[in-house]
């Protein structure tokens, strides 16, 4: 019997995380050394566990040595600061991931700070910020980029597109709209004070929901043939009584308006680790281009 | 016609008014004097007049000037060694090199050389991040002035569908940003938005930076419109002849017959920019010495 068919209006991220990896590999085989990625956690946060499992494994997968650092949680700011300017100074580092959420003693965005923009494979850092506002887009936030990659899937020409970006947090709204806009696009951003989220997404081509809030989004508010980037992720209890996650947008009713709508789970989530790989390389040219590896 | 014309000039006298009085009291208080460092590589005429307005300025509020005219062939080395020196000089808490530099030096290059703690053109990678994270930085001088002008005008914008024209990183970025700041549904449309004047019309505030005379025609205007125009254009004076007349991105009669409030070109954002440049020098005066800054001249 035949598998059953992928409905086409699904934009899955496996493939996208499969191409991203298996190019990442390549470069990594290309070059005769290259460092190693760090992950800091710093105490006992068992959620993050799954994620650096994922990162680990994307990392095995495409042979860049991976590091995982566990730090006492009673450890100090300071001491913390201490420890990530060694590894700027370490060229055997490629590049750091520092693991959220931290202690509450911690000032995490001093911390993102401390780590050199070319070590900031998270692309977090005011610095990386800055230089996505600026176009530099080579590093960027991984969950931001992954929405942009998934866009450029569709094949849609991003000069001229209408995107609608529904949320203006710090790591994904503003620096995907930048990006978007950066390629041509031209971008509303709404928020919880929008008067009317509805006005704008139906006119919209592209519409990319970052809020956090199950179902936010339904059939009512998307144009037809729309594209449609979902990076909610909600843990919602079912009717019988199972837990599971589903994103901002009603999945299956948007299905039968948008031309495209990315699902959740295995849509924007799988990328966002190739990315990070991919943000790796890039780390490992800029770090070339500076004159700090000697091969 | 029936349009408030939003006075810059007057605004901008209010608002160094206000920093005169903070530098006063900062000397009284505290014995700090606020200081801005001018850098001038070579002799642009143009860049002459900006840098003796500036300095003229610095000094009526009260400020501690410090200009530095280096000759057109200064080595990248010389100006940095000279960048490094006023980024440690605890007198200096503003640094701003005039720009256009000649060729064989980057700006971007100089940007990041400044500590961004006392960039206050606001220019710098870090400060356009912090300002993205909605963290505290030093923002770019014009939009900061449009933001007070704003203000001023309106209160609050809460909810108020605003459109940039222009995406520029030296305006229409940080423009949108602080309006997203401030809670607006923000549209950055540019040359390659489909439909311009339909995206121009949907906004209760419309700020238009692109550089093109009067490009911004009535009919792009909703009524009772804020329009905020940044554009300057210099154009042959029509009846003067050897003349010349500066108009903006927003056909201005037009304008007054559709929406609530224009800033004229001249006369409108323009005189806000210096303004602006000594409000980031008193605030990252204040920030340097612990002190608390002052809401209406920051972000």
């Amino acid at each position: 019997m035949n598998a059953p068919l992928e409905d086409p209006r699904l934009l899955r991220g496996k493939p996208v995380k499969d191409r991203i990896l298996r190019e990442v590999a390549d470069y990594v085989r290309s070059v005769p050394h290259i460092g190693k990625l760090v992950s800091v956690s710093i105490g006992d946060v068992p959620e993050v566990a799954i994620y650096i499992r994922n990162q680990a494994r994307a990392a095995e997968a495409v042979g860049l040595p991976f590091d995982q650092q566990f730090w006492d949680g009673e450890t100090a700011q300071e001491e913390c600061k201490l420890r990530i300017q060694e590894m700027n100074d370490d060229p055997d580092v490629l590049g750091v991931i520092l693991q959220r959420p931290v202690p509450s003693h911690i000032n995490v965005r001093s911390l993102q700070s401390a780590i050199h923009p070319l070590k900031d494979i998270e692309g977090m850092s005011p610095a990386s910020i800055g230089n996505i506002v600026y176009n530099d887009v080579a590093m960027a936030p991984c969950t931001a980029a992954s929405a942009v990659e998934l866009i450029r899937e569709t094949g849609l020409n991003r000069e001229g597109l209408e995107v609608v970006m529904v949320g203006h947090s710090e790591i994904v709204g503003k620096p995907a709209a930048m990006m978007l806009m950066a390629e041509g696009a031209t971008v509303t951003v709404c928020h919880h004070m929008t008067r009317s989220v509805a006005m704008h997404s139906r006119r919209a081509d592209v519409v990319v929901v970052a809020v956090g809030k199950a179902h936010l989004i339904g059939a009512d508010m998307i144009k037809p043939g729309a594209a449609v980037i979902d990076i909610g992720i909600n843990q919602v209890r079912h009717e019988d009584g199972t837990v599971g996650i589903v994103g901002d947008v009603d999945t299956e009713a948007i299905k039968e308006i948008a031309g495209w709508v990315s699902p959740v789970p295995g849509g924007v989530g799988p990328v966002t680790v190739a990315i990070l790989m991919r943000n790796a390389i890039k780390a490992h040219q800029r770090q070339q281009e500076a004159g700090w590896l000697n091969i | 016609m029936g349009a408030n014309i939003i006075d810059g000039k007057a605004f901008a006298t209010n608002v160094r008014r206000q920093i005169a009085n903070q530098v006063q009291r900062l000397r009284d208080d505290h014995g700090i004097t606020p200081g801005l460092a001018v850098i001038l590589v070579g002799e642009d005429p143009a860049s002459e007049v900006y840098v003796a307005a500036k300095h003229k300025q610095t000094i009526e509020v009260g400020m501690s000037s410090f200009e530095h005219k280096l000759s057109a062939d200064t080595s990248q080395e010389d100006l940095y060694a000279l960048i490094d020196q006023l980024n440690s000089d605890p007198a200096v808490h503003g640094i701003l090199c005039q720009f256009p530099v000649p060729d064989h030096l980057s700006e971007r290059d100089i940007v990041a050389r400044i500590d961004p703690a006392k960039d206050v053109d606001g220019l710098s990678v870090v400060n356009a991040g912090l300002l993205t994270s909605g963290e505290k930085g030093l923002v770019s001088c014009t939009p900061l002035g449009c933001l007070m002008l704003l203000r001023d005008q309106l209160g609050n914008m809460s909810g108020k569908e605003a459109v940039v024209i222009g995406r520029s990183n030296l305006f229409g970025k940080p423009m949108a940003q602080l309006l997203l700041q401030e809670n607006c549904t923000v549209t950055i449309a540019h040359s390659r938005t489909a439909d311009l004047p339909a995206v121009a019309r949907r906004a209760d505030i419309l700020v238009a930076a692109v550089g093109r005379a009067e490009m911004v025609n009535g009919n792009w205007i909703k009524p009772g419109a804020t329009v905020i125009d940044v554009g300057i254009t210099r154009i042959p004076h029509p009846e003067k002849p050897g003349k010349s007349k500066l108009l903006g991105d927003v056909a201005y009669h037009e304008a007054l017959d559709v929406a609530a409030a224009v800033t004229p070109v001249p006369g409108g954002v323009g005189p806000m920019t210096i303004a602006c440049l000594l409000a980031n020098t008193l605030t990252a005066c204040q920030r340097a010495n612990g002190l608390e800054e002052i809401k209406d001249l920051t972000a």
